[in-house]
């Protein structure tokens, strides 16, 4: 039997992207349901027991428990369906209408809805895809995996760990270790110093005096049954190995921390545009994907650095989402939004509706700049800029742009920090 | 002596340098709010953070609760705090905000539930 679900608009996803999408579309009136493949709402988040989420949209730092839960609560009280334990399978556009067919314990669904929120989020990199080379041994971890067993199930991947990799993950993970009682930690990553936030490099790594390697990488995992150490190699700047630096650090477990690739296989699938910089899908202004009625938020896009930048992809696709329910009419051609040489990735990428709201960005410059200018130019010139006190890869910009300076240069602009 | 001190109140992080002369101090620079003000104040003279950290429960989905400190501590402190924890063993239902241990280490701040937990069927 199939178990049948019509709503206005489906959610796939019950991260807090996923979460904000659903609450803000039911606050505006539609049905909802909520569609999560694990065994909760609330994602990631609930594997983050440290505080510092909500400070931009609440202006306190919760924990992401406590972040998840306060929209978790707003979804109960507005009545939203969450389908948990409940994984997409298919999807098919048939007669105007999205089918979602999803698999769960209580059988074979189908939902079937006006409009699509993908919030699928990210996966974690994996020690193949940064070409480690060496044994296959138990003891290897990626961050994710390890802050899961920390934290939900009380479980040290090992007494002796090296980390590998010096984001933001990474450093937290290292903390937790530390506190939770692992005897030796080590921290290494190619780069001259942590690629994370500086506040977590002070309140993670430089608190506890953990130990750690810049411009170091693994070359090699040693071990037959369980780890039994890694050859760990200095680089230069070019992240090359620099010969003769090779040495043996003893450990009985290796964390990987090396990035977050957006969960976008499905919306590929379906022949979403992608986008080769941020590897998740190209968006308009309202973070619908180029199929119609189809929207894609938080981390699916890129990994934000902020929940509270994520949740607002959201909240903006949510008014989107009643734009294409409304029927609202959209440009005869999209104005493209480029990034500029000194722009790593930007979302969206263009803007594809008649009229609407400002039009928020988000970037990541490639270059670390003093009082840099963050400016949006035409091929007419410069259209606006904004300035900024520092700018850094680790750290995501925000870029309010009024709309009105986009719609006046329908060939495209750049956006650069300079 | 000067201290250079990351902000960690708001995503801005802001570099304050803090001047500090026979324990009183005597300039703060670079700071991009009051809130920043403060807290490199507070981080030269008394610094402070928010403990999060788990402990065991029964009857719930998952053996682990995660915790945290009502009120950011002195940083001296997190290891006690830590320690406390260790042996603390609570039961589901749990409700967020729920006091776990009351003024941990003598610090004068709680300990609390970070989120619900229901009694799972076994």
């Amino acid at each position: 039997m199939v178990i049948e679900v019509g709503k206005d608009v489906v959610v796939v996803g019950g991260g807090p992207s996923g979460l904000a999408a659903a609450v803000r579309l039911a606050e505006l009136g539609y049905g909802v349901a909520v569609v999560e493949s694990g065994d909760e709402l609330g994602g990631i988040l609930i594997q983050c027991i440290h505080d510092g989420f909500g400070t931009k949209l609440f202006g306190k730092a919760l924990s992401g428990p406590e972040f998840a839960s306060s929209f978790i609560e707003r979804l109960g009280e507005l009545g939203v369906e969450a389908w948990t334990r409940t994984h997409v399978v298919r999807v098919r556009l048939e007669g105007g209408s999205w089918v979602l067919t999803a698999v769960s314990p209580r059988g074979v669904l189908r939902f079937k809805s006006r409009a699509v929120v993908y919030a699928t989020g990210c996966r974690e990199r994996t020690p193949f895809e940064i070409r480690v080379g060496g044994t296959r041994p138990a003891g290897v971890y990626t961050a994710g995996l390890v802050q899961r067993l920390v934290n939900l199930y009380g479980v040290l991947p090992g007494r002796r760990v090296l980390i590998v990799g010096g984001g933001d993950v990474g450093m937290i993970v290292a903390r937790h270790l530390h506190l939770e009682g692992v005897e030796e930690l080590l921290v290494v990553f190619p780069e001259p110093w942590f690629a994370g936030l500086p506040r977590n490099v002070q309140q993670c790594i430089l608190d506890f005096g953990i130990p750690f390697r810049p411009r170091t990488i693994v070359k090699e995992i040693v071990g037959k049954e369980r780890v039994e150490g890694a050859v760990l190699v200095r680089v230069d700047e070019k992240w090359q190995p620099i010969k003769g630096t090779e040495e043996f650090y003893p450990c009985d477990a290796v964390v990987f921390s090396v990035g977050l690739v957006p969960n976008a296989s499905q919306l590929e699938e379906l022949g979403a545009e992608m986008d080769q910089r941020t590897r998740g899908p190209v968006v308009n202004e309202y973070f619908e994907t180029s199929l119609r009625g189809v929207f894609a938020v938080g981390n699916l896009l890129t990994p934000f650095d902020y929940v509270d930048d994520a949740v607002e992809t959201a909240f903006i696709a949510a008014e989107g989402v009643s734009k294409h329910l409304s029927g609202e009419a959209r440009r005869d051609k999209p104005i493209p939004l480029r990034p500029g040489p000194n722009v790593r990735l930007l979302v969206p990428h263009r803007v594809e509706w008649a009229s609407g709201r400002d039009v928020t960005l988000f970037l990541r410059p490639s270059v670390e700049r003093e009082n840099p200018r963050i400016s949006v130019r035409s091929s007419g010139g410069e259209l606006y800029h904004t300035r900024r006190r520092y700018a850094r890869p680790s750290l995501m910009e925000r870029v309010e742009l009024p709309r009105g300076l986009v719609e006046s240069s329908p060939e495209g602009v750049v956006v650069d920090v300079e | 002596m000067l201290s250079d001190v990351v902000c960690v109140r708001c995503p801005r992080s802001c570099l304050i340098r803090v001047a500090v002369e026979e324990g009183s101090v005597k300039s703060v620079e670079g700071y991009g709010c009051r809130l920043g003000f403060e807290y490199a104040v507070e981080e030269v003279t008394n610094p402070k953070r928010t403990v999060c950290s788990t402990v065991r429960v029964v009857g719930g989905r998952y053996p682990r609760l995660p915790v945290r400190t009502s009120e950011p501590v002195p940083k001296s402190k997190i290891r006690e705090v830590v320690e406390a924890l260790r042996g603390v063993t609570v039961k589901a239902p749990v409700r967020r905000g729920e006091v776990i241990v009351r003024n941990v280490a003598g610090t004068g701040a709680d300990v609390v539930a970070e989120m619900d937990v229901e009694p799972e069927a076994a």
